[in-house]
């Protein structure tokens, strides 16, 4: 063997090369065929080998989630076995995916899009399950499980789902548990969820979450070769369970509530109502009812697409709790900020007579006394009991904006009121500086007087209006308004009790207090609250009539009724003080956009108290339920 | 000694005895390995288009597409004059360079990874055509250093010219494809008769580099790259494909469970169309199949070394050690992966594997290695 020419390397140095390169050849081909042979012939490899063989894995155990009671201990919310299908994307081999689609579709009764969009939205792993539909019936539930041979990927587990067995009546205060997006996963990240969990979405199913929830466990369990779990083989860690909650509302209460404004809402055909009770000496909220609601349990269940989007898109909002989330006109039962205020401030005494007219002039616009007439000289008693804007009006004028705001603020207006439950919203309360930074313009006059009788821009929620009331009926606490009463562990151990929680005295004088309980005693007495004084119990309160939106053709503005007071507590020797500071009962009522000549409001208020005082005698007036226009 | 006398060389062999393709020498042997091994990838197409193969866009239909236009590819390589490619191969190194980096500054993937350019609605990796490019200009580069062999100076020559490809490919981040160049830089200087001294000073510095490329490495890699040693670890996570990997394999048997048998799909792997695609063939073709197809790899790999070997140049003996050492080494890390003795790493076994742009760089390797065997004037060295 020669050199080639211009073959530098000598030719024997590459000859030898290349038999080395052979020799890493044979070697390689070799090791791999030694390999493969062990695997498919000799039976070697991962868990004996053969993929019909089981293997061992660990997968979260889920903590059963805590319980929820009313006060009286009935219970709301728990938990039932139900049939859950899962894909798991990693089983499911991609060229199999339509035909898979196509018989969970036609089986689970779902559109193959939505499955398909359930897998493709999947946050997790691909080995992770991904929840494709819940409570489905047991008949599907063994067509899948006889099936699963056909449908790679395609697990039926049974997992816990809620069960509200009041549905509607609670589901504004309870809300639901539903799957985890990919936005909860982000914003829970670390904190343990699973990416088919489920979680609280509403209510205090949301705000009290981390102690429903408790914490899952690890178990390690056996699975056969097509990935389905063949038995447990050992607790690497328990599961710890949820804490269970305790309401403080009393569902007996919630009953009547909804249904003293059902009734008033079929009779006049109400868009929106809510109708809320508190104790006024500690915050507890004994009742909340918001309509039109939903039922929880279609959440529980899984909602589908369409029903949701038809609750999302009903403009009654049944979804929204009315009592915190929406903000509307408090109209004249703010008089009752006004009017302390002016106390307190010396602008007037409660005996002091001001003139009422039909109407005041600002600026050649004219403010009406809601009568038309005026009433003639009143004092604060008569004037607040007549609800004579007039007179407000004075008395706003006099104060001037940002001290009227002061006093709203002070019973807790235009701040959130802190209530364990999503969404509450905080309400405007006006100021010049606010209407310069809103409107770039100053307050005028006329705005004033409107803010004097909760008119104009001023808006609170529904349970903001009744707190107020309620540090008037206490003597001048403003408390938190709670809605969770204890939370107990597993045990039935109390791990935290709620106690009254002040959110600020009141910087009102008790004389004060006492005199706008008297006036406000006085809307009973003197009857603009109809026959309200004939029922055999001492109702304090406030009536409000609140314009919002626009004028209809004849010049009238549509109209929210509101009320809003306190039932005295009988002492030792039977009679009511309606002067003393010893309620245990407020109550609010509110009726959105009422066509009615009467007081929507008060009759939900009636038909409340008679239903929980068991009075015999039925006080309702049907009479003024009549649509103002018509007669 | 100096450039100039390379180039007069050069210009001699052309003006001398540039000799005309002859199709008579067309090396039937090598082609005729590599056109088996690409049935089997057919074949393989055919079996993962569950459904409707002959579908338009089916996995099935795509690898015929690119089986067409690898063949074309194929004939029109062997058919050009490969020397050209020495006097172009700056301007190859260059193009090389600039589609990797438009590859970095256009290109998509999965999870930030940036390693496919669309072309005409075709998803087309760039770095799988940069290794054959490479191997080219590298065996040029060799070529004409042919007097140089046992100096260091050309050592770290070539170690210039595969750095910054190296670097690109490595940031995709693609670090199987940078592995595959770090095997075709070794291959060819040992092949080439490169000082075995010189050669292990780079093993010993990329032994020692180790540690700072275990730092550059993201997690899901470093996961990947662990998990074969122990998937057990992990069995849900990183380990969850190198178990499902075996398990499908061994599902396979002596004969196999023929084509599509393995539709029932739980024992597959999620993505079959991937590198874990031999893992398709061990089960449906069983270990018969598989002896086989180790047999045609075994078979291709020598007789592009014999091509080498006869050529009448050093461009030639390089560039077939460097095709040779490419498909030895995806072959052991593919594999190797799928069968549970190899890392973890995104790297296609040739043919098998359905990526129209792997197919596409064989062809063209193959093709240059055509064109070597089919001009070569001197006789063969065992005639």
């Amino acid at each position: 063997m020669t050199d080639m020419p211009g073959f530098p390397p000598p030719r024997q140095r590459l000859l030898f090369r290349f038999g080395v390169f052979g020799l890493c050849l044979v070697l390689v081909l070799g090791v791999l065929t030694t390999r493969l042979f062990t695997l498919q012939i000799a039976g070697g490899g991962p868990s004996g080998g053969r993929a019909s063989e089981a293997r061992l894995t660990l997968q979260p155990i889920r903590s059963p989630r805590g319980l929820i009671y009313d006060r009286a201990g009935r219970l709301l919310a728990f938990n039932v076995p139900s049939y859950v299908v899962r894909v798991r994307p990693a089983d499911l081999p991609l060229p199999q995916r339509p035909e898979v689609v196509g018989r969970l579709s036609a089986l689970l009764d779902m559109p193959q899009q939505q499955i398909i969009e359930a897998l493709d939205r999947n946050a997790g792993l691909l080995y992770d399950p991904v929840r494709i539909a819940s409570d489905i019936p047991i008949e599907v539930a063994s067509i899948l499980e006889e099936e699963a041979r056909f449908l790679p990927g395609v697990e039926v587990v049974v997992e816990d789902r809620r069960q509200y067995d009041y549905g509607p009546l609670v589901s504004q205060v309870l809300g639901y548990t539903g799957s985890v997006t990919p936005s909860d996963l982000n914003r829970l990240a670390g904190m343990g969820y699973l990416n088919n969990d489920v979680l609280g979405k509403a209510g205090v199913e949301a705000t009290f979450e981390e102690r429903l929830r408790g914490s899952y466990g690890v178990e390690q369990v056996e699975r056969d070769g097509s990935g389905r779990v063949i038995r447990t083989v050992s607790v690497v860690q328990p599961p710890e369970a949820g804490s269970s909650i305790e309401l403080t509302i009393d569902v007996e209460m919630q009953q009547q509530a909804e249904q003293a404004l059902g009734w008033a809402m079929e009779l006049i055909g109400l868009e929106r109502g809510v109708v809320i009770v508190m104790n006024p000496q500690t915050g507890e909220i004994l009742a909340m009812v918001s309509l039109p609601t939903y039922d929880n349990n279609t959440f529980a269940r899984g909602i589908s697409q369409d029903d949701y989007q038809a609750l999302l898109n009903d403009p009654r909002k049944p979804l929204v709790n009315h009592a915190i989330s929406e903000q509307y006109p408090p109209g004249s039962t703010y008089k009752m900020v006004t009017g302390a205020g002016a106390l307190q401030d010396g602008i007037v005494t409660a005996r002091q007579k001001l003139e009422t007219a039909p109407y005041l002039e600002i600026n050649g616009y004219k403010f009406w006394e809601w009568n038309r007439k005026g009433f003639g000289p009143m004092d604060l008693y008569d004037a607040f009991g007549r609800s004579a804007g007039t007179y407000f009006f004075q008395l706003a004028g006099r104060m001037g904006i940002d001290r009227l705001a002061h006093w709203a603020h002070q019973f807790g207006f235009g701040h959130r009121t802190g209530i364990d439950l999503p969404g509450e919203a905080r309400g405007i309360i006006p100021t010049d500086k606010w209407k310069r930074e809103v409107f770039n313009q100053p307050i005028y006059p006329g705005e004033v007087y409107q803010a004097g009788i909760g008119q104009g821009y001023n808006t609170s929620t529904v349970l903001q209006v009744l707190n107020a009331y309620c540090a008037l009926a206490n003597g001048g606490s403003l408390l938190k308004p709670q809605i969770v009463r204890r939370v107990l562990d597993n045990s039935g151990e109390v791990v935290r009790d709620f106690q009254p929680e002040l959110i600020h005295e009141l910087e009102l004088d008790d004389q004060v207090l006492l005199e706008l309980r008297r006036a406000a005693r006085r809307t009973v007495t003197i009857g603009h609250t109809g026959n309200l004084v004939d029922m055999p119990i001492v109702v304090s309160g406030k009536t409000g009539t609140a314009e919002f939106g626009v004028r209809d053709s004849e010049g009238r503005l549509p109209i929210h009724y509101w009320f809003t007071g306190y039932v005295s507590k009988p002492a030792a020797d039977g009679q009511a003080d309606p002067e003393a500071a010893t309620s245990e009962l407020a109550i609010v009522a509110f009726a959105y956009n009422a066509k009615t000549r009467g007081n929507a409001a008060t009759e939900i208020v009636k038909y409340f108290l008679q239903l929980h005082y068991g009075l015999e005698e039925d006080y309702r007036r049907v009479d003024l339920l009549t649509e103002y226009g018509g007669t | 000694m100096g450039a100039m006398r390379v180039e007069r060389g050069m210009s001699d062999t052309f003006t001398a005895r540039a000799p005309a393709a002859s199709w008579r020498s067309f090396d039937v042997q090598l082609a005729f390995y590599a056109l088996a091994l690409a049935v089997l990838g057919l074949m393989m197409a055919y079996t993962n288009s569950v459904g409707a193969p002959l579908a338009a866009g089916s996995v099935f239909t795509r690898g015929l597409m690119w089986f067409a236009i690898a063949l074309v590819v194929y004939v029109v390589a062997a058919a050009f004059d490969y020397r050209w490619l020495r006097t172009l191969a700056w301007l190859v190194y260059l193009v090389n360079i600039v589609l990797l980096i438009v590859t970095l500054a256009v290109g998509s993937g999965v999870g930030g990874v940036s390693r496919w350019v669309s072309i005409f609605g075709l998803q087309f990796q760039f770095s799988e055509v940069a290794k054959i490019l490479m191997i080219g200009v590298l065996a040029a580069y060799v070529a004409a250093r042919r007097d140089s062999m046992n100096r260091l100076s050309t050592l770290i020559g070539a170690g210039i010219l595969m750095g910054p490809p190296f670097v690109l490919v490595m940031i995709q981040p693609d670090l199987g494809t940078s592995l595959v160049f770090v095997a075709v830089f070794f291959g060819i200087l040992f092949m080439s008769g490169m000082r075995l001294r010189w050669l292990l000073l780079p093993v010993a510095a990329a032994l020692a580099a180790f540690p700072i490329l275990w730092t550059i490495l993201q997690d899901y890699q470093k996961r990947r790259l662990l998990s074969f040693l122990d998937p057990s670890a992990d069995p849900l996570g990183a380990g969850f494909q190198v178990i499902q990997s075996q398990l499908a394999v061994s599902a396979g048997g002596m004969f196999g469970r023929g084509l599509s048998g393995g539709g029932t799909g739980t024992e597959l792997l999620p993505v079959q169309s991937t590198d874990f695609a031999a893992a398709v063939l061990f089960q449906e073709l069983g270990f018969v199949g598989g002896v086989v197809t180790f047999a045609l790899f075994g078979l291709l790999i020598w007789r592009i070394l014999v091509v080498g070997w006869r050529s009448d140049d050093l461009f030639g003996l390089a560039f077939a050690a460097g095709v040779a050492s490419m498909l030895l080494f995806q072959l052991i890390v593919n594999v190797g992966m799928v069968l549970g003795i190899m890392p973890v790493t995104g790297i296609p076994l040739p043919f098998v594997t359905h990526g129209g742009a792997s197919l596409i760089s064989i062809a063209l390797g193959l093709g240059l290695l055509q064109a070597v065997a089919m001009r070569r004037t001197i006789p063969d060295w065992q005639d």
